[in-house]
């Protein structure tokens, strides 16, 4: 009989103590150690400590992976890849044709630039740049969390009628102040839809729409998508600055971006139509800031910080002249063709720019651009 | 202490049967099957090439622990070392690649500098070819304002690229660009066989900078091809092979948003399965029409069944699970039910917002009642 207790109070330890070894712990962010689902990565962006968020249009989900890249560099080196496509077609064993680079990130602490590649079959690859070499990100067995993005309200979830033909996209990916935000696209309505989801995540995530003054169409509108978007402050005062597809810059209160909340942007800037902005970063020399933007059918635009700050006014009258421009002033930088751009720190941004020889390459700015 | 051994066992046998099912599904899922004499074999998982394994006989000579480091995989004629895992199963030495290998790409594996073996990974038979199964609107006369278009494929498409191989033909000689809207990330859904392409939208809102400089996408009265490129290649690099379109007609613009109160419908009689048939004057959204109708009772329980578009998305047709009951019903229909112009219940597409009449009007679903009897 007592050799029966033995037997079954080591059963019991080794259950407790399997249980303690499996059970998930979750770390400060809330996250737990496992393999995320990733099907695709539309987005990247950092958060804290090396928390890259994944944006992942195919689940209509953001994923939170802790990197463990959070040592803290002040100086960062410059990066300088020539030809990563080539590269990255190599490192996968295929051809440049059938890769895509989707996004570029650079994390605010360790400096490392992240890049994420979507092969022809579908297949999601997180890549992080280290000089001119380009290593794998292992995305099995790290500390995770995620959060889907709700949907438009239905009215009632359950149907009977298998898979839905609603179809989301991520359009661009933002964290400020302990939040994600996310912008993005469905394919059953024409419409934006800006989320701000609270980082730990939790159950909650605001949605709200956005409404801004067309200088062209002399109307206020809230269905254009954004394209591109940074937050900023402006005489103490946060702010979401978006460009849109027509390449309107608009400015929105931060603070009034709450669930259901309708909010009337301030269009501070037409940059000219026939143009997508791509990204923008914001850049400082000396006590001058300088938002620059990347665009489909321009060059790099560079916009001064300050007649951002002291355009006080809204553009409510149309702009008549064909792919004229309004509102602040910008001049355009002698860099054509660039496809990503992000802040490798205060003065400098990390671009891919297709080269007129044709190459694809990944480099770094100096202050001369500012 | 006998009864715990009995236990003991059965949980043993349990197991041993939960794993040998689990390896069985496993074993289905993924199939290995030896290339040619190299003895290098291919492991293929879902028509794609995700594995390569490794013959004991080429590592048997390396200490396990510096096997990854010294053993590469490698495209041929090209030094870098492809990004994958090497680990041990029964057969040798596994090595995945972190995507699968490209079919029709020649492969090497090395140790060290030296070149061991290759094997090619064979390119898709010449009739194992992705087809276009359907183009949404169905109908051949559209509204000039045509807001969107879904292709249907039969399987997994190359994303990104839709720009490059769709294009529309206006009189069967002018090809028109700009005429889509260039989205990054395109709108595919999740297994990338449907995609949604949307007419500019700014070039069919009047007075938009691009309406006012590009005009309108389409013309009333005109005659369009939409062509979809036989080039467009899939997932995995077939291409479509065949060039396939669509030719249709543009009538007026359509600016009106659609009435429910305007549609119709058939009386199904209770104690028959036969199918309720709703009627639009004219034809509706195809993605968005399979997902916003819902029938409830008058308890509100809801008619499980199944929708289907019909006759060119002017009908859709609900089975109900199980015979009707008499009584009486509500069809609900959500609000963002879109025509073909991308006018909903709430608002049309291109409306005057100086106006402001919209938000006062705004409901999330309309309803429709109706009798079985």
């Amino acid at each position: 009989m007592k050799k029966l207790y033995a037997v079954l109070a080591l059963g019991v330890a080794g259950l407790s103590l399997l249980a303690t070894t499996t059970r998930p712990v979750a770390n400060q962010y809330g996250m737990v150690v496992g393999t995320p689902a990733i099907k695709s990565i539309n987005a990247l962006t950092f958060g804290p400590d090396g928390i890259l968020f994944i944006g992942d249009g195919k689940n209509a989900a953001v994923f939170a992976v802790d990197t463990k890249d959070a040592n803290s560099v002040e100086k960062a080196s410059p990066v300088e890849v020539k030809n990563i496509d080539e590269k990255i077609a190599a490192l996968l064993g295929t051809d440049v044709k059938n890769i895509t680079i989707q996004d570029i990130a650079v994390n605010p602490k360790s400096k490392n630039v992240y890049c994420a590649v979507q092969s022809s079959d579908g297949t999601p690859v997180l890549l992080k740049v280290e000089g001119d070499k380009l290593t794998p990100v292992s995305l099995k067995e790290v500390p995770f969390s995620t959060v889907t993005l709700a949907n438009a309200p239905a009215e009632d979830a359950k149907g009977s009628r298998g898979e839905s033909l609603r179809i989301a996209s991520i359009s661009d990916m933002g964290f400020s102040d302990g939040k994600v935000m996310v912008t993005g696209l469905s394919n059953q309505e024409f419409g934006s839809t800006f989320r701000s989801i609270p980082f730990p995540f939790t159950n909650t995530q605001d949605q709200a729409s956005l409404e801004i003054y067309h200088a062209a169409h002399a109307k206020y509108e809230t269905m254009s998508p954004i394209r591109t978007f940074t937050t900023t402050e402006i005489k103490g005062k946060k702010y979401l600055l978006a460009s849109y597809t027509c390449t309107p810059l608009v400015l929105f209160p931060l603070d009034e971006l709450k669930a259901g909340k309708h909010v009337k942007g301030r269009t501070v800037a037409e940059m000219g139509s026939g143009n997508s902005p791509l990204d923008m970063v914001i850049l400082k020399k000396g006590n001058e800031s300088f938002l620059l933007m990347a665009n489909s059918n321009r060059p790099v635009f560079k916009v001064k910080y300050k007649s951002l700050e002291d355009y006080q006014g809204a553009l409510t009258t149309p702009v008549t002249e064909s792919f004229a421009t309004a509102g602040v002033d910008f001049v355009s930088l002698p860099v054509t063709n660039v496809i990503q751009l992000d802040k490798l720190d205060d003065s400098r941004m990390v671009l891919l720019q297709r080269r007129s020889n044709g190459s694809l390459d990944l480099w770094t700015s100096s202050e001369r651009y500012l | 202490m006998n009864g715990i051994s009995k236990n003991y066992k059965l949980l043993r046998i349990r197991l041993c049967t939960l794993y040998s099912l689990v390896f069985f599904t496993a074993s289905l899922l993924v199939t290995c099957r030896s290339g040619d004499k190299t003895g290098l074999v291919i492991c293929w998982n879902d028509n794609r090439a995700t594995g390569l394994v490794i013959p004991e006989r080429y590592v048997v000579s390396i200490a396990p622990n510096s096997l990854s480091r010294l053993l590469s995989v490698r495209r041929q004629g090209v030094e870098t070392a492809i990004a994958g895992q090497f680990q041990r199963s029964d057969e040798g030495m596994l090595f995945e690649p972190l995507v699968p290998f490209t079919r029709g790409l020649v492969y090497e594996l090395w140790l060290r500098n030296k070149r061991l073996s290759e094997i090619e990974i064979p390119a898709l038979a010449d009739s194992d070819r992705p087809f276009l199964k359907g183009i949404y609107p169905s109908a051949d006369t559209l509204p000039e304002n045509l807001l969107k278009v879904y292709l249907q494929f039969s399987r997994p498409m190359r994303e990104g690229q839709s720009l490059r191989y769709v294009t529309l033909l206006k009189n069967g000689t002018d090809t028109l660009s700009g005429t889509f809207l260039d989205l990054q990330p395109e709108l595919w859904d999740a297994d990338r066989t449907m995609l949604t392409l949307w007419l500019d939208p700014g070039r069919i809102k009047r007075n938009l900078h691009p309406n006012q400089q590009l005009g309108a996408p389409l013309q009333a009265g005109t005659t369009y091809r939409l062509v979809v490129s036989g080039e467009w290649p899939d997932a995995q690099g077939a291409t479509l092979g065949k060039t396939l379109s669509k030719t249709f007609v543009t009538d007026a613009r359509d600016g009106v948003s659609p009435d429910p109160m305007q549609w119709s419908m058939n009386h199904p009689p209770p104690g028959t399965s036969q199918p309720l048939v709703i009627t639009f004057p004219e034809p509706l959204d195809y993605s968005l029409l399979l997902e916003t109708f819902r029938i409830r009772r008058e308890d509100s329980t809801l008619v499980s069944g199944t929708w289907r578009t019909s006759f060119d998305e002017e009908k859709i047709v609900f089975s109900s699970a199980k015979p009707w009951l008499a009584g009486n019903y509500t069809l609900r229909i959500e609000s963002r039910l879109e025509d073909l112009a991308g006018n909903n219940l709430n608002r049309p597409f291109d409306r005057d917002i100086t106006q402001n009449k919209s938000d006062t009007t705004f409901q999330v679903y309309k309803e429709k009642r109706f009798q079985i009897r």
